[in-house]
């Protein structure tokens, strides 16, 4: 018997440039994540990690840019069960732009959703910590009064990195074993959803990917 | 004309993901891939030039987008409205209210003639709140068998998405509903036909999977009408022959022609059994609109830069100059792709659109659960010309969605009805057909009925039956005291140049001064805001989306060339879900298939059984 496998959707948000896809490129290449190699379709990134006796599939949906021009459309913030709202320790103008997503993500995502809150470069700041322009009290205040979870990251050097999808991983509400769809015949699942990777037939749509 | 070959694709451009990542405990921003997905450094305005402008986010204007993308073309997708969808949006009760009021004032092109009612119990601090609700323009369903499923899943895009089967078709006659009867085993199992129907019926579903091939059968009646043709030649009874044409076929009208006719009812049987035992599925949270939603998502991935609010002023074809409402502008070396509902003022190519597609699009406060199956929310309608009071002459075909779609809460339901009947005909025809699913459900939702001797049939071997056909009979005379409540009805008419029951037509991109400057003066309109623009079709009356994938195919032809490359993009695989079974099990079951084949109706009872207790073995 396998684990069961619960999949769970994060959305990244925050300015250009504060190392978003760093830290989900750190995350999912890492070797503290030991199950295989991430894979990357159109679709969004996935990383398994086992958490306890489950193993937590992320996807990963990334803006695609789509925020730019205030064009991020409402499918992005749709069931998404955790969110990483990331700034940058060293540009207070990032923060700024961190207060705006979480209230964002207030409006628009379903309420029970886990957002973390990640200030990311620490490594610039270790070095020097004059360059610190995010005080991490601001931030921990930021996090107490919205109920985000809260870490300071480096991608650079994989700082605080795994805690990050741990602590989201632990927060979110597991499956049980007999709520799986896995092994089970029709490709209709309990929710009603469809599988279109799954045709009944051999002879399905074409392109079909029946891996 | 283009080379197919003018640039590599995003595909191959694109390094290697998988190769990239095999560098472990290495990385460094500067190794990150150029894919927007992953992320690049974003620039703070839209960009200078472009291969390709896109105005408009509806469905075909999505597809084309991310085709485009993925094929290697710089693409601007823009959107005068600040939410994505254009004609095939998904628009809350609120964003509902503003958009009638631009169809009123005229500021949309392609539509008429809007008129909204929205119940008080629809507002903050009311039962329902606005966006609990997501109403579809262009209401669509997806066959199981269709390009663009097989789109969707090549680029991914369903990935985005939630989709869910539909099963239940009725056809509405004699003041009730049928259910249709689409299967092998339902035929043999219907105890109100006759066993020669049984056998007429049989007939013609195994002709009708292959009916290409047997020219002999129906070559003389190619210019006939189908209804004709199941008549004459296999003696198929009225309700029978209605049930083909305008349930399964979804044609319009009984003068529909044979060829026609007969590949939209094997598009219905080809499709039954793919994913299950339905022929058609819907997405979730909306129809058109998600799924635009997901290709744009997919066209900015590959690099797409997408603006909303952003309005065409003009375009100058021989600077390649266009210009925005906001005084931006953008050089575009290739094409400039225009939604009719987005054209500049002052345009004057907007394609003649000369079909009307009358719909409607009623929230209930009912949940129509008696009208799905076991385990769906949705249903189709369909009333055939003449069942109706009104006296209709077209079909008026009605999509149901419950609150299991997600597009309406909890003991609501939407309800879709549309027409290609024009004007005033068409709004009596859309009021009849509504007052006919009104009464349907006061009297089948009506607590009386089990209690009622006259409509509990006992069937042979004992059992109770209650049979929804004499259901509808007996309570025709019952006139129901309670009252279905509104929360919000809407009927536009909407124009296209696309005829009923038919793709769009290639000749309407003629406008296409960049590929003939020979002879563009003849296209040049002194003073027309749209001169060299390529305008896409509106949404036709077709109720499923095979339109689509044709109408941007067309458009990519036009841009790149060829359309050889169109979504010809090969994704690193997913990891396999199935990573601890010998192998995917949806392969090793053999679902059985409507009618496909020639055994015996035992043999097929004989594998329903096999397949049955197939799947319990692999549940193990």
């Amino acid at each position: 018997m396998s684990k069961p496998v619960t999949s769970i959707k994060l959305v990244l948000l925050g300015e250009a440039a504060v190392g978003k896809s760093s830290i989900v490129l750190r995350f999912v290449s890492d070797d503290f994540s030991e199950n295989k190699e991430p894979t990357i379709g159109a679709a969004f990134l996935t990383q398994r990690v086992n958490i306890n006796d489950h193993t937590v599939k992320f996807e990963i949906w990334d803006t695609a840019g789509q925020e730019r021009f205030a064009s991020l459309a409402p499918m992005y913030y749709r069931n998404a069960q955790a969110a990483l709202v990331v700034y940058d320790v060293t540009k207070p103008q990032s923060f700024i732009k961190a207060r705006h997503w979480v209230k964002e993500l207030h409006e628009q995502a379903s309420k029970n959703i886990i957002i973390a809150l990640v200030g990311n470069k620490v490594d610039i700041v270790d070095e020097n910590e004059e360059e610190r322009k995010v005080a991490r009290e601001e931030a921990e205040k930021l996090a107490e009064e919205e109920g985000l979870l809260f870490f300071e990251t480096s991608a650079k050097t994989g700082a605080n990195i795994n805690e990050v999808f741990m602590g989201i991983g632990e927060k979110i509400p597991l499956k049980g074993p007999e709520e799986e769809a896995q092994g089970s015949g029709l490709n209709v699942t309990d929710d009603q959803r469809v599988n279109l990777d799954s045709p009944g037939n051999a002879d399905g749509p074409a392109g079909a990917c029946s891996c | 004309m283009l080379s197919p070959e003018r640039r590599t694709s995003m595909a191959e451009r694109r390094p290697s993901f998988a190769n990239f990542a095999g560098s472990h405990n290495q990385i460094d921003t500067m190794m990150i891939p150029h894919l927007a997905g992953i992320e690049d450094p974003l620039p703070e305005s839209t960009p200078e030039t472009v291969d390709v402008l896109i105005a408009g986010t509806g469905l075909v204007e999505s597809v084309l987008a991310a085709a485009l993308a993925w094929q290697g073309s710089n693409v601007l997708h823009v959107d005068c409205n600040d939410y994505y969808g254009d004609s095939s949006a998904t628009l809350t009760v609120d964003q509902i209210k503003l958009w009638v009021n631009r169809v009123n004032s005229n500021s949309i092109p392609s539509y008429s003639n809007a008129k909204l009612y929205v119940s008080t119990s629809i507002g903050s601090d009311r039962r329902y709140a606005s966006r609990d609700f997501g109403i579809d323009l262009s209401p669509k369903i997806l066959f199981a068998k269709s390009d663009l499923l097989s789109i969707l899943v090549k680029s991914r895009v369903h990935q985005y998405l939630e989709f869910q089967p539909l099963s239940s078709f009725h056809t509405f006659e004699n003041d009730c509903f049928e259910k249709l009867t689409n299967t092998k085993q339902d035929i043999f199992t219907d105890q109100n036909l006759s066993l020669m129907t049984k056998r007429n019926l049989m007939r013609f579903l195994k002709f009708v999977l292959n009916w290409e091939q047997m020219p002999d059968v129906w070559g003389p009646y190619r210019d006939k009408s189908i209804t004709q043709f199941l008549f004459d030649k296999f003696k198929l009874d009225k309700p029978q022959v209605f049930e083909l044409v305008f349930s399964i076929g979804l044609c319009s009208n009984i003068e529909t022609k044979v060829p026609l006719a007969l590949q939209r009812i094997r598009r219905y049987l080809t499709s039954f059994d793919v994913y299950g035992p339905f022929p058609v599925l819907y997405s979730k949270y909306g129809g058109a609109g998600e799924v635009s939603q997901g290709f744009c998502r997919s066209a900015a991935v590959a690099g797409a830069t997408y603006k909303l609010n952003e309005k065409i002023y003009s375009y100058n074809p021989t600077t390649q100059v266009a210009t925005f409402s906001d005084g931006s502008k953008v050089t575009v070396t290739e094409k400039v792709i225009v939604s009719p509902t987005q054209a500049p003022e002052g345009s004057q190519h907007i394609p003649e659109q000369k079909y009307q597609v009358n719909r409607m699009a009623c929230l209930v406060e009912k949940d129509c659960n008696e009208w799905f199956t076991e385990g769906e929310s949705a249903s189709v309608v369909v009333f055939p010309p003449g069942s109706l009071k009104s006296g209709n002459k077209e079909v008026v075909q009605t999509l149901i969605l419950g609150a299991g779609s997600d597009c309406c809460p909890q003991g609501t339901s939407i309800w879709y009805l549309s027409t290609i009947e024009k004007g005033s005909r068409a709004e009596m025809d859309l009021d009849a057909a509504l007052e006919a699913l009104e009464a349907s459900l006061l009297r089948e939702s009506s607590t009386e009925i089990t209690q009622n001797d006259d409509i509990v049939q006992i069937s042979d071997d004992g059992r109770p039956i209650i049979n929804s056909v004499r259901l509808g009979q007996s309570f025709k005379e019952y006139m129901p005291r309670e009252s279905i409540q509104h929360l919000m009805k809407l009927s536009y008419t909407q124009f296209t140049s696309t005829p009923p029951f038919d793709v769009v037509n290639p000749a309407l991109f003629d406008n296409d001064a960049l590929n003939n400057r020979a002879n563009s003066d003849r296209k040049f309109i002194p003073n027309a805001s749209d001169n060299g623009v390529l305008y896409t079709a509106m949404p036709s009356s077709e109720i499923s989306y095979d339109e689509v994938v044709t109408a941007a195919k067309v458009l990519y032809e036009k841009i790149v060339g060829s359309d050889d490359d169109f979504f010809d993009v090969d994704f690193e695989d997913e990891e396999n879900e199935m990573q601890n079974g010998p192998g995917p099990v949806p392969n090793n079951i053999s679902y059985e298939n409507a009618i496909d084949d020639d055994d015996e109706d035992a043999d097929m009872g004989m594998q329903g059984d096999d397949s049955a207790e197939f799947v319990g073995k692999m549940e193990i």
